[in-house]
């Protein structure tokens, strides 16, 4: 039933993108303009950077596109939870399905899945875009990103999930947000490597799940680093999730229960 | 189908219910007055038995309570005390097994995916409804062929008309075979043609036809003396009076409509004219006016 219901969510989603088509084509094309900006910084910039790039293959352009390409899974997993529940709050339709059997947990991890298939799918087209660029992917370790991946979407899900949990009670103003999307791009090694910092400013880096996630899917994709290499960035990303998943399923319960009680569950 | 296992006597059965909501307050008041709680009470120890196969008519005026207490019966709100069994099941701990046997039928034209067409919602609803792929498609065509829309089931939603769109409202509501279905409001946005013909469809398919256990709430008293076996008159959060529509005027010293034994019993008069903000209109000085006009007690902590 799980798979039923996820099948639909998945349509239900891509039948509302679709019919909003010049949306979408717009977010493609400018996704394209991304690329080319950060492919002629690169290009200028030639090997000026070469020594903070060193363990990550040298190369700037590379290095920029596997931190925007899996960024936007953390930008997805921060701001899909928390929308598609005042999404479907505005639209009217949440009354609807928390009438439903369907829990509400699984009502709002549903309601997400479009958003994760619509990322990965810009995923590919970044690397699909690098690889035309010339980005080096031919030592890949699939297996080891993928993994990554996986982690890397466990980990950012339960912070959304926390900052869903936000939304719900205060509808607007959610400090998860706010503080990690900031701090993520800026501490997470996404535009550039986290060793530019002094030492004090890297610690921050360190306790973002972001840093590991983009460290290891470089090194895997582009550096082919086999599991044992990726252990310390998979090991953090497991800790994290251990961490955060039981966390954050908990504090949305409380949420739920919380805004049941003030009878505010569809109010915006 | 309808998951309802456990109903015994009765469909639905509420016990000294009873809801208070926290009033938003101001900044600056809060700062003022930090201990201060401002609290309503919509539901003041609603106790009501609903059998099963019967259909009950909740009447009352806007901010009597009545969506609060469909909303506690539906699992969305918390009451704040006593107890609600819907299908024999807790409101409160068995919310889950409550919303297997449950329609909902809301009178928001929103709730639906407006630019997905009606059978693609159906569809979408009878998966959170835990229906097979195979099932639902049957129970959709079904549906769509009870109430009439099947040759425009392609069209997106928007398309619709407003009856149109509350004939949906109502197969979806009908989609798990509910056992109880609960109708807040259902003709509230529409002409009295399309309200006639949506009321003739209830009472026809739902009532007569399927024998469902319908607790509707409304504030048309045609409405409620034409579908109704039993009518709870709801004012301020308490049940004023709870019989059939002939009891209850005859309980009347010298007959009369149901609009008299709504004055009767609320001490409110009941206007003919359709406001939209509100069909009940407070009455001279003659007659008694509890609370603060909103069917709400207020208190301050």
């Amino acid at each position: 039933m799980l798979f039923e219901k996820a099948f639909w969510f998945i349509k239900r989603g891509y039948l509302l993108q679709m019919s909003y088509k010049f949306d979408f084509l717009l977010r493609l094309f400018f996704m394209l303009f991304n690329i080319l900006t950060y492919y002629f910084i690169a290009k200028m910039m030639g090997d000026a950077a070469a020594q903070y790039l060193e363990p990550y293959g040298g190369d700037y352009f590379s290095f920029v596109l596997i931190g925007m390409a899996f960024s936007g899974y953390l930008m997805i997993s921060l701001r899909s939870f928390s929308e598609s529940v005042r999404d479907e709050q505005m639209m009217g339709t949440l009354e609807a399905m928390l009438v439903t059997p369907t829990r509400t947990s699984s009502i709002i991890a549903l309601s997400s899945l479009w958003s994760f298939i619509f990322a990965s799918f810009r995923v590919l087209i970044y690397l699909l875009v690098g690889v035309i660029l010339g980005v080096d992917m031919s030592r890949a370790n699939i297996g080891g990103a993928l993994l990554i991946l996986i982690l890397t979407i466990i980990c950012f899900s339960s912070i959304g999930i926390l900052s869903a949990s936000f939304i719900m009670v205060f509808k607007k103003g959610d400090p998860i947000n706010m503080l990690l999307m900031g701090t993520s791009e800026l501490f997470g090694g996404v535009l550039f490597p986290i060793e530019v910092f002094p030492d004090w400013l890297q610690s921050i880096s360190h306790i973002l799940p972001i840093t590991y996630s983009v460290n290891g899917m470089r090194h895997a994709l582009l550096q082919g680093y086999s599991l044992a290499e990726l252990a310390p960035d998979i090991l953090t990303l497991v800790l994290f999730s251990l961490a955060l998943l039981p966390l954050s399923l908990f504090i949305f319960d409380r949420a739920v229960m919380k805004v049941k009680a003030e009878g505010g569950l569809v109010q915006y | 189908m309808s998951g309802c296992d456990s109903i015994g006597i009765y469909s639905i059965e509420t016990e000294r219910l009873t809801k208070r909501f926290v009033l938003d307050r101001g900044l600056l008041d809060q700062v003022r007055n930090p201990g201060k709680r401002d609290v309503i009470t919509t539901l003041d120890g609603v106790n009501l038995k609903v059998q099963e196969g019967e259909v009950l008519g909740l009447l009352g005026p806007n901010g009597a309570g009545k969506s609060t207490l469909i909303k506690i019966l539906c699992t969305l709100i918390l009451p704040s005390e006593g107890n609600a069994y819907v299908g024999g099941f807790d409101v409160v701990k068995e919310g889950q097994k409550v919303r297997s046997c449950i329609g909902f039928i809301t009178t928001d034209e929103r709730s639906f995916y407006w630019r997905l067409s009606g059978r693609e919602n159906l569809q979408f609803f009878a998966t959170l409804q835990n229906l097979p792929q195979s099932i639902a498609r049957d129970r959709v065509e079904e549906l769509l062929d009870v109430v009439r829309l099947k040759n425009r089931a392609d069209e997106p939603f928007l398309n619709y008309s407003a009856g149109m769109k509350q004939r949906m409202a109502i197969a979806r509501g009908l989609l798990n075979d509910p056992a109880v279905l609960f109708m807040d409001e259902p003709t509230r946005s529409l002409d009295p043609g399309a309200a006639k013909s949506l009321r003739d469809f209830i009472k026809e398919h739902i009532v007569e036809e399927k024998g469902k256990t319908v607790f509707i709430s409304t504030h048309q008293l045609d409405e409620a003396e034409q579908l109704c076996d039993r009518v709870a008159i709801l004012d301020e959060g308490r049940i004023k009076a709870d019989s059939s529509p002939a009891d209850l005027k005859s309980r009347l010293p010298a007959g009369g409509s149901l609009c008299d034994v709504f004055t009767f019993f609320t001490g409110k008069d009941f206007s003919e004219e359709n406001s939209s903000s509100s069909p009940f209109s407070m009455p001279g000085s003659g007659r008694r006016r509890r609370g603060l006009g909103m069917g709400m007690k207020r208190k301050g902590f």
